[in-house]
């Protein structure tokens, strides 16, 4: 396919369709790979299709919570392009709209939290897992600061990104021999559509905790993901990797 | 001069060997001009024949006249500051009730002083630069300890904590300021510290044993998450600290 980094490399991103997923697919394609992206949404998708040349993106749209659809997907992935070289498991969501205190809280909106957020990456780490074992390849999931900060009526969400990184550890320290690295990122942040639907003066108080003084763009995610996902990375595995401007130290 | 580093005036301080070696070929291929300060001069004669067109700047880190001398050099050389890699750095392996005063304060003066000393001489030029990236190399141990190596760890762990504290001051002027943690490197200072054991191929097993990679990286390994945090692509990466461990710390 194309020149750059990831020539002749295939990665997959899920909840690509919006935001860091969407930047890094096009980051992945600019830089050679071919990319296999899904989202529940298919207008997303096609928007990334539009103007780009055939064959080298690979979309689907479903549920990435339903594990039937994950294993669909995984099967396309492997038909089109026999395997799977690095992993973005991005898909997540922090029920923001449905955010409460915990007392307040409620057990559905528990289980979604931890089934997008967490759940979604080991299906996903499990399918694609056993085949790398024998080839290597990059697994990136996505955590998130909040995890680190522990945002107020975010609790669901906090233990899934937290989750994500104890996962991320155990998951490497096994794939560790077979050429597989696995790490986290962990954004502050960043403006995407989920951010767009604050309060200014939530995203004031936001900014106002972050040292570099603004909101990231889905870009700055993009660049750590295919940082972390190329070869200058090989022996960088099992950390969590805060991209947030400052706004988490310790 | 194209590269992720096209035109940008960087200081690499201990730049002679090792991992500030790796860093300095690499920027130099990314297009980055560079100025390289170190106390070895025979291999800061080899670094220069090696990137022709470069500024070589002998001197230690551990004399604060020297770091002075060498920041301002830098600065007149390569007219102005883009960046600063701190790479300079020793080890220390003794029981605590054989370390001395003195060693204890070599240490300290080499891995913690100095890069301090460098950054806050280099800071107005960063700021005037409207910007500018710092990156500390400082180690796996200062993230998880080490035996007997009291002064080394709590020297890398203070250069961790120096960056934080820089990095919230440093922001409002563009500045952004990080470490890599590495662990064992194939370098002079990580063969000596090899060589100085009893069984040098059984010291060797057990480092290697420690990493879920289950081998030494190689000093290139480290001067690529050098040069990532010195690129754009880290854009808002500030205040962080990286292993480059092969997974030990899992930090």
């Amino acid at each position: 396919m194309g020149e750059g980094r990831f020539a002749g490399k295939v990665a997959v991103v899920t909840g690509a369709a919006n935001g860091i997923g969407a930047a890094t697919v096009c980051r992945f394609l600019d830089e050679g790979a071919r990319v296999a992206a899904i989202d529940r949404e298919a207008e997303g998708l096609a928007a990334l299709l539009a103007g780009r040349p055939p064959g080298g993106l690979l979309t689907m749209a479903g549920d990435c919570t339903d594990a039937a659809v994950l294993a669909a997907f995984h099967s396309q992935v492997i038909a089109a392009f026999g395997a799977v070289d690095i992993l973005f498991n991005n898909v997540g969501q922090s029920g923001r709209e449905r955010a409460a205190e915990f007392h307040e809280s409620t057990e559905d909106v528990w289980r979604f939290v931890l089934e997008v957020s967490l759940l979604t990456t080991m299906r996903m780490t499990r399918l694609v897992a056993p085949a790398m074992r024998g080839r290597g390849g990059r697994i990136i999931n996505m955590s998130s600061d909040a995890a680190f900060v522990g945002d107020a009526r975010l609790a669901d969400y906090a233990a899934a990104k937290m989750g994500i990184v104890g996962f991320t550890r155990a998951v490497a320290r096994e794939l560790a021999p077979h050429g597989v690295t696995v790490n986290a990122v962990a954004p502050g942040a960043v403006r995407t559509r989920a951010h767009d639907q604050l309060s200014p003066d939530v995203v004031a108080r936001i900014r106002d905790a972050t040292p570099a003084g603004f909101i990231a763009e889905p870009e700055d995610v993009a660049g750590c993901v295919a940082f972390l996902a190329s070869d200058d990375a090989r022996y960088i595995t099992g950390q969590t990797l805060l991209i947030d401007g400052g706004r988490w130290m310790n | 001069m194209s590269g992720a580093l096209a035109g940008r005036r960087i200081l690499i301080a201990g730049a002679a060997k090792g991992i500030g070696r790796a860093t300095a070929e690499r920027f130099v291929g990314e297009g980055a001009r560079i100025a390289a300060f170190d106390r070895d001069e025979q291999a800061l004669s080899a670094l220069a024949a090696a990137l022709p067109g470069n500024v070589t700047l002998p001197g230690d880190v551990a004399d604060p006249a020297a770091v002075a001398t060498a920041v301002q050099a830098a600065v007149s050389a390569l007219g102005g500051l883009d960046g600063v890699v701190n790479a300079a750095g020793i080890d220390l392996l003794a029981d605590i009730e054989a370390m001395t005063l003195a060693d204890w304060q070599h240490v300290i003066a080499v891995n913690l002083t100095g890069p301090v000393l460098v950054m806050q001489a280099a800071y107005p030029y960063l700021k005037a630069a409207g910007g500018g990236t710092i990156v500390n190399v400082s180690s796996a141990a200062g993230l998880s300890p080490l035996a007997r190596r009291t002064a080394y760890c709590a020297s890398k762990a203070g250069l961790q904590m120096a960056s934080k504290a820089l990095a919230i001051e440093a922001a409002a002027f563009g500045i952004r300021v990080n470490a890599v943690c590495p662990g064992a490197v194939e370098t002079d200072l990580f063969r000596s510290s090899i060589d100085a054991a009893a069984d040098p191929q059984a010291a060797y097993e057990a480092v290697r044993a420690r990493y879920a990679l289950q081998r030494v990286a190689e000093p290139a390994e480290i001067a690529a998450a050098i040069l990532w945090l010195t690129g754009d692509d880290s854009s808002y990466v500030t205040g962080t600290s990286i292993a480059v461990d092969g997974g030990r710390t899992f930090h």
